[in-house]
């Protein structure tokens, strides 16, 4: 009998594993807003192949290692595929993916730089992601448009005590394409997790984080922005995990439906038993901007803790007529009054990316999307 | 230059002007005087071209235009200026950012060239001071957090940078004391202009004898009861709206 290594060990795991549950719809939970078997079958994610990545130059005391090639260090083997709560597709890209990238920030090195990470075709694949203890990075995850049918990636992130990262992923709108992506996080002491997650819509766009926050201390603070018009439709799901005492989590999300598009934000926090005094707060706000457009806000919150503030809100709403008659009377024409009211709207959400030249990218990219994300359907 | 006709409107199916008549001249100073509810935010609004605010019957010209025709951007456009009774807030858009994208919409509109953001910073601080309008205030989000007074200096501040052919102002008094309505007063004052028409809703004798006007309209029940002079507005004062509004106009 030849040895099997850990990784291939772990992939046979997840192939059986998505073989056994097969494709999420409807009636999965957390699922409910994305029915994805109802437009893939387990064959076409199979026959997706790799997805093509790049990363930009590595800045010393970054260490980036391609999950192509034989002989993966040990981190690498320690951590893939072992962070997250594996759900099926994220098993479906370890499975699947044939390579992907690792990378590790080694120990209290603090990169100036934004790292650059593009996903640069459709396909399956793999993110490793390890910060060590006292390390600080800032990530910049951007995606390339193109035809293929599906882009499935797992992201997995390991945070050492003390650790900082923050991720910034931006989602162009992908029309042709079926965009999934789950991240997976694990946070020790005094760990700062902060995403932000700009979404402008695929044909079936899901963003799903898991994070857990195991030790005490550990913080997170995920924002972003759904802009979306046309057809487009986009998913986030989180689950915040609040495993420590003394834990602290935020959540600020926008969402901009117009056209005929969809939206929607399922927001599950669970604070676990002992995890006293911990804080979690949420919001999640939607302006539909069109009479076909739809969003959906679903906030859940699950405490099993004493001495626990938890504060959560979500509102659908159209754009505030009475500001939009104030602008007006003003002589600014309708629909730049309208441009104006949801550019202050998304600004809250936004206005959480701390670095400027990542903060102006997103909103290019926002305002590349408006127009349409400001259109009445038919 | 402003002459309404007949005019009936209603907000959700309630007839609230019924037969208002009133004409303004260029270069006059007009004010509106009523009880509370007696329609007069209604008429600005109906001004204005605020949607939901439905005329049933009646005319409106201004400036040889048919003004009922006009969209709420193209009247700003056309020198139309409400200043409203509550002017809202809207976190997000700063006050400056506001005031620029307005006027240059305005611009715009006339086939004037945009002016950049140097230029109206300059113009605006002119404006602001004389107002008392801090450069703080103008970084905030459009009057979010602002008090009562400071949203109407805002409001006023808005008047003398838009130089409207027709300026109304809603209870632009209310909310203000005394130091404030004198600041606001000759703010007002100071555009008033041969060319420009003005019309003041007001409570009040007391804003009047700041803004000193040259006709007064009684606006009760949806029409106009009374006119005269300035000299109407102490009468007001003396008897109450109900007794002035019996006698014949
Ligand atoms: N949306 C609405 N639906 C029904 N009635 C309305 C609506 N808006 C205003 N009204 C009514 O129209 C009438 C006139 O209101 P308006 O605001 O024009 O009065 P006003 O003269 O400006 O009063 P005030 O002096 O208190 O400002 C009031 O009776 C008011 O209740
Ligand atoms: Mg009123």
């Amino acid at each position: 009998m030849s040895a099997v290594s850990p990784i291939e060990a772990r992939k046979a795991e997840a192939l059986e594993s998505f073989r056994v549950r097969g494709m999420p719809h409807r009636r999965f939970e957390h699922w409910r807003y994305s029915d994805l078997r109802a437009v893939l079958d387990a064959g076409q994610v199979a026959a997706a192949g790799t997805a093509h990545w790049q990363i930009g130059e590595v800045p010393d005391g970054v260490e980036v290692f391609d999950l192509a090639k034989p002989a993966p260090p040990d981190w690498v083997v320690k951590n893939l595929g072992n962070i997250g709560n594996r759900p099926t597709m994220e098993e479906a890209s370890l499975a699947f993916a044939q390579g992907g990238a690792a990378l590790r920030v080694a120990k209290d090195r603090k990169i100036p730089q934004i790292l650059p990470l593009t996903v640069s075709s459709t396909g399956n694949l793999r993110l490793l992601i390890v910060l060590e203890e006292g390390a600080c990075l800032t990530l910049a995850e951007t995606h390339a448009v193109d035809a293929g049918l599906l882009r499935n990636v797992g992201v997995e992130i390991a945070l050492g005590r003390g650790a900082e990262l923050t991720h910034v992923r931006i989602a162009p709108n992908a029309p042709k394409s079926f965009t999934v992506e789950h991240i997976a996080v694990g946070e020790a002491r005094d760990a700062r997790y902060r995403a932000h997650f700009a979404n402008f819509g695929s044909r079936l766009s899901r963003t799903e984080l898991h994070l857990v926050l195991r030790e005490e201390g550990a913080e997170a603070h995920i924002s972003g922005v759904n802009v979306l018009g046309g057809e487009s439709h986009a998913d986030v799901t989180t689950h915040i995990e609040h495993a420590a005492g003394k834990t602290h989590s935020t959540q600020q999300f926008k969402h901009v439906a117009g056209g005929k598009s969809r939206s929607a934000y399922q927001g599950k926090i669970t604070v676990r038993e002992g995890a006293n005094g911990s804080d979690s707060r949420q919001t999640a706000k939607a302006v539909l901007t069109s009479t076909r457009a739809e969003a959906d806000l679903k906030p859940e919150l699950i405490i099993f803790a004493d001495d626990v503030k938890c504060a959560h809100g979500a509102a659908v709403g159209d754009l505030d007529a009475e500001s939009l008659f104030y602008l007006r009377s003003r002589g600014i024409p309708e629909r730049e009054a309208r441009r104006l009211l949801v550019r202050a709207f998304l600004e809250e959400a936004v206005a959480e990316i701390g670095n400027d030249e990542l903060r102006a990218a997103v909103w290019r990219d926002i305002e590349a999307v408006l127009p349409r994300a400001l259109e009445q359907a038919r | 230059m402003l002459e309404i006709k007949n005019l009936h409107a209603a907000v959700d199916g309630k007839e609230i002007l019924q037969g208002l008549t009133l004409t303004v001249e260029a270069g006059k100073m007009h004010a509106i005087m009523g009880p509370n509810g007696s329609g007069k935010s209604t008429l600005s609004y109906v001004l204005a071209g605020r949607e939901g605010y439905e005329v049933t019957a009646g005319s409106i010209s201004y400036d040889g235009h048919d003004l009922l025709q006009l969209k709420t951007e193209e009247r700003a456009a056309k020198g139309i200026f409400l200043a409203m009774q509550y002017p809202v807030e809207i976190p997000g858009v700063s006050t400056l950012t506001f005031l620029k994208t307005a006027l240059n919409a305005q611009r715009r509109a006339r086939g004037d060239s945009e002016l950049d953001a140097m230029s109206v910073l300059k113009l605006v601080r002119k404006k602001a001071e004389a107002l008392q309008v801090s450069e703080e205030m103008l970084k905030r989000p459009l009057n979010v957090g602002f008090s009562g007074g400071e949203k109407k200096r805002l409001e006023i501040l808005q008047l003398s940078l838009f130089e409207p052919k027709l300026a109304i102002l809603d209870e632009t008094d209310s909310g203000l004391d005394i130091d404030a309505l004198k600041l606001v007063a000759d703010g007002v004052n100071a555009t008033r202009s041969p060319q420009r028409g003005m019309l003041v809703i007001t409570h009040y004798q007391r804003l009047l004898t700041y803004i000193v006007p040259d006709r007064v309209h009684v606006l009760a029940g949806g029409r106009i009861v009374a006119e005269g002079g300035k000299e109407l507005a102490l009468e007001l004062e003396a008897k109450g709206y109900a007794q002035v509004a019996k006698e014949p106009a």
